[in-house]
């Protein structure tokens, strides 16, 4: 098994049980064992530090080294490192951390559900073909352009998912929700459309003037 | 904990490894502490776990305990896990329901001076161990025929030898050159460092003996535009002149080899005055011209530069070997050798090194800032000991300029789904432990195509190629182990083909089947990365002994 098998969705799973560093060590590039594996882990491991970043997990509890087998000293530099790094960060959701517990197990439970979910991991899978043969019209990326795309998609995937884990405790209106989760109703409303769309979301009934929204039960 | 078995009864061997884990850890706790996990139905300690004794422990654990998971707390998987997995296995319990747990590498060796510690890790991996196995699945190792033929391309020295080694060995051999003529680049050889053998009549030995053997087919003027399938099972199309020729193949070998930089613009390049070394070896099989008394080689023409920055390695031995060879048809002729760095590597290259230099041949070093000037009959060179420029007279000027990879390297990796490096030379599986095997099994290379080589080296990786190549062919069935991707949830699967880009082995195909395009684990030729698995957004793909669940069982135990 290569590093390349970590996946995102198992790691924010491991850190909503309360792990506090995740350290996801592999081999040098061009020295991988299977080939280009370690380059799929840290583009993995970049954009769940990314999102982790963005819900307010302190950046540093998820790292991606590099060293070989016959490197024991830089091996336990990076150990020694990293240990001595979450031991200044302390317990997760303390106060090392934007978001204190236990809303940051909450916040955590929306990453897993974004890097469990399609959209993520079609983007990250998407990466080194993108990077390097281009999309279907043979445009291709820049690694700063894939950046940008993958910054904005991680808030859209953030707010969808936490919408749909709203919906999964009861309908509610777009208003309700925009309420609940401190976002903007114009972006709430664009996401119930596009929802909607993909049968994930549908409208329970209209009380008074507001419609209210309810999950599919395949979404349950 | 989830389970599919409600009657999982795990036996759990902690092996004490002499003093080299009991020493450092407390063995009495750690055994008291193992009988408490979810499962474990037995528990032992061994002086030895791998001692005949404790191999007799397990089996006789594993039928009158009728135990169904078997964990060994010792040492490295690397070396032990294939024996105790037999010893499951003869034992009737399935050798994939067995699981290692590294305590003395990773908690008695590295944790020497903290007992506790090191006592309170081994608890963890010992627990994470037991929750992965009480999760594992028996598997079925895959067993695949082996077509008894090898392809070798490109009929240079390297693929040469390779073809000759595997015929004589008895297997039928394809052996596809581009050219019109088998030899390569030996054909234009003069004579073979350090030996000073002729190349031609080499060449026409390996070539005689090639058209000669009853098992070798060769096809020249020819390529390969075809090569579907893996390990054992290559459906390889030939273009001939006299059309598409259809081979089953068993192996194939790369041996494509190099091509010499030629050196236009470079140092006043005319293919006459100033020549490359491969010019200069026709030149002295023909005989030197009379009027040739002065002769300048211009090391690394070309070569350690921003484009090719790489070290070709033979030029200066071939530099060397040269100088001396105009020594000998004309001993009054001067010769200097214009260098950065000599890379005279092997007991025998130096002493042709030294011998050079007593024969008169002079060295000059010069800086790649301040390259050496050519212009007509003379070169001026910054002589760094003088501190000055000095002219040399150069009635010929030769450039050693660096091996670079074949045309069509980029073509030939596509093709077979086998990577080259930044310079085009074919990447090895791994530089010390694989280095004629691709990391895709069944393929091999050899000669100038991985590396520039001279004619021995390229001789002794053709042979060494073969080698590799006939373990498969001897073997006539290919075993893999299976801890691979399998399509987990067929109907989850839509076809996207993000997994078959992503995959480094070319072990994924798109199929279409009666539910719609599935993808397809082509098994002799996955390696069970799991890159697949963490990349399907529809969760289709899993990896045998590193499901989701398994990997979470082993986290869930961890953070308990």
């Amino acid at each position: 098994m290569c590093t390349g098998r970590v996946d995102p969705a198992l790691v924010a799973g491991a850190f909503k049980k309360g792990l506090d560093g995740l350290l996801v060590v592999g081999c040098y590039f061009g020295d991988c064992h299977y080939i280009s594996g370690n380059f799929q882990a840290r583009a993995k491991m970049d954009i769940t530090r990314k999102l982790l970043k963005h819900i307010g997990v302190n950046e540093d509890r998820l790292a991606f080294r590099q060293c070989s087998s016959g490197e024991a000293s830089v091996f336990v530099d990076i150990i020694g490192k990293f240990v001595d790094r979450i031991h200044e960060l302390g317990p997760i959701g303390g106060g090392g951390d934007r978001l204190k517990a236990p809303e940051i197990f909450e916040k955590i439970s929306t990453a897993q559900a974004v890097l469990g979910g399609e959209k993520i991991r079609w983007v990250i899978g998407k990466r080194t073909p993108f990077l390097e043969s281009g999309n279907m019209y043979g445009e291709i990326f820049t690694e700063h352009e894939f950046n940008r795309a993958i910054d904005m998609i991680i808030v859209e995937e953030t707010e969808v998912q936490e919408i749909l884990a709203k919906l999964r405790e009861g309908a509610q209106s777009v208003k309700d929700l925009a309420k609940a989760l401190a976002i903007p109703t114009e972006r709430i409303f664009r996401y119930i459309t596009a929802l909607k769309r993909k049968d994930m979301v549908a409208l329970e009934k209209v009380s008074g003037r507001s419609p209210i929204f309810q999950i599919t039960p395949q979404e349950v | 904990m989830p389970n599919k078995e409600d009657n999982i009864r795990i036996g759990v061997f902690v092996c004490h490894c002499g003093s080299n884990i009991a020493g450092y850890l407390n063995m009495e706790e750690l055994g008291a502490y193992v009988e408490t996990l979810p499962h474990v139905a037995f528990a032992k300690r061994n002086l030895y776990t791998c001692s005949e004794g404790g191999i007799n422990e397990i089996k006789k654990a594993i039928k009158e305990q009728n135990l169904n998971r078997v964990v060994v707390a010792s040492c490295t998987p690397r070396t032990h896990e294939p024996l105790f997995r037999s010893s499951c296995a003869e034992a009737g319990l399935n050798p994939y329901l067995f699981e290692m747990v590294n305590i003395r590498d990773q908690c008695s060796w590295v944790h020497m001076q903290q007992k506790d510690d090191g006592t309170a890790k081994a608890k963890d991996l010992i627990r994470m161990g037991v929750a992965k196995a009480a999760l594992l699945e028996p598997q079925v190792p895959i067993i695949s025929e082996v077509a008894q033929r090898a392809l070798v391309i490109g009929a240079g020295i390297a693929g040469m030898t390779s073809t000759l080694a595997l015929a004589n060995r008895g297997y039928e051999v394809v052996l596809v050159e581009r050219g019109e003529r088998l030899g390569g680049m030996l054909n234009q050889l003069n004579k073979l460092g350090p030996t000073m053998a002729d190349a031609s009549a080499f060449a026409d030995e390996k070539v005689k003996a090639i058209t000669a053997h009853p098992k070798i087919t060769v096809f020249t003027k020819a390529r390969v535009t075809e090569a579907q399938g893996f390990i054992g099972k290559y459906k390889v199309d030939i273009e001939t002149e006299s059309g598409v020729k259809k081979i089953d193949i068993g192996v194939i070998i790369v041996a494509t080899g190099g091509r010499l930089l030629v050196p236009e613009g470079l140092y006043n390049y005319d293919g006459k005055k100033v020549i490359t070394q491969l010019e200069a070896e026709t030149l002295l099989k023909q005989g030197l011209d009379k009027g040739v008394n002065n002769v300048v080689m211009i090391q690394c023409a070309g070569g350690r530069t921003k484009e090719r920055p790489y070290c070709s390695r033979i030029c200066c031995q071939t530099a060397v070997k040269n100088a001396m060879l105009i020594k000998e048809q004309n001993p009054q002729a001067r010769v200097s050798i214009l260098y950065r760095d000599m890379q005279m590597y092997g007991v025998e290259n130096e002493e042709m090194f030294r011998d050079s230099k007593a024969k008169g041949i002079r060295y000059i070093k010069y800086e790649p800032e301040d390259p050496p000037q050519v212009s007509d009959g003379k070169v001026s060179v910054y002589h760094s000991l003088l501190g000055r420029k000095i002219d040399l007279a150069a009635d010929l000027v030769v450039l050693s300029t660096p091996i670079v990879s074949q045309d069509g390297a980029e073509a030939t990796s596509q093709l077979l789904r086998v990577p080259i490096d930044d310079n085009g030379f074919f990447l090895e599986g791994h530089v010390k432990l694989r280095p004629l095997d691709f990391a895709t099994d069944g393929v091999f290379l050899a000669g100038s195509a991985r590396f520039p080589a001279n004619i021995r080296e390229a001789v002794a990786q053709g042979l060494g190629a073969a080698s590799r190549a006939s373990i498969p062919l001897s073997k006539g069935s290919v075993v893999v182990e299976p801890i691979i991707s399998i399509l987990a949830n067929e109907d989850a699967c839509r076809g996207c083909g993000l997994c078959v880009a992503l995959c480094p082995y070319g072990a994924l195909e798109i199929k279409k089947t009666d539910k719609g395009r599935k993808v397809h684990i082509i098994d002799v030729a996955c390696k069970g990365c799991g890159v697949c698995a963490s990349t399907c957004y529809q969760h289709a793909l899993s990896v045998n002994s590193f499901t989701d669940d398994q990997i979470n069982a082993q986290i869930n135990a961890f953070l308990e």
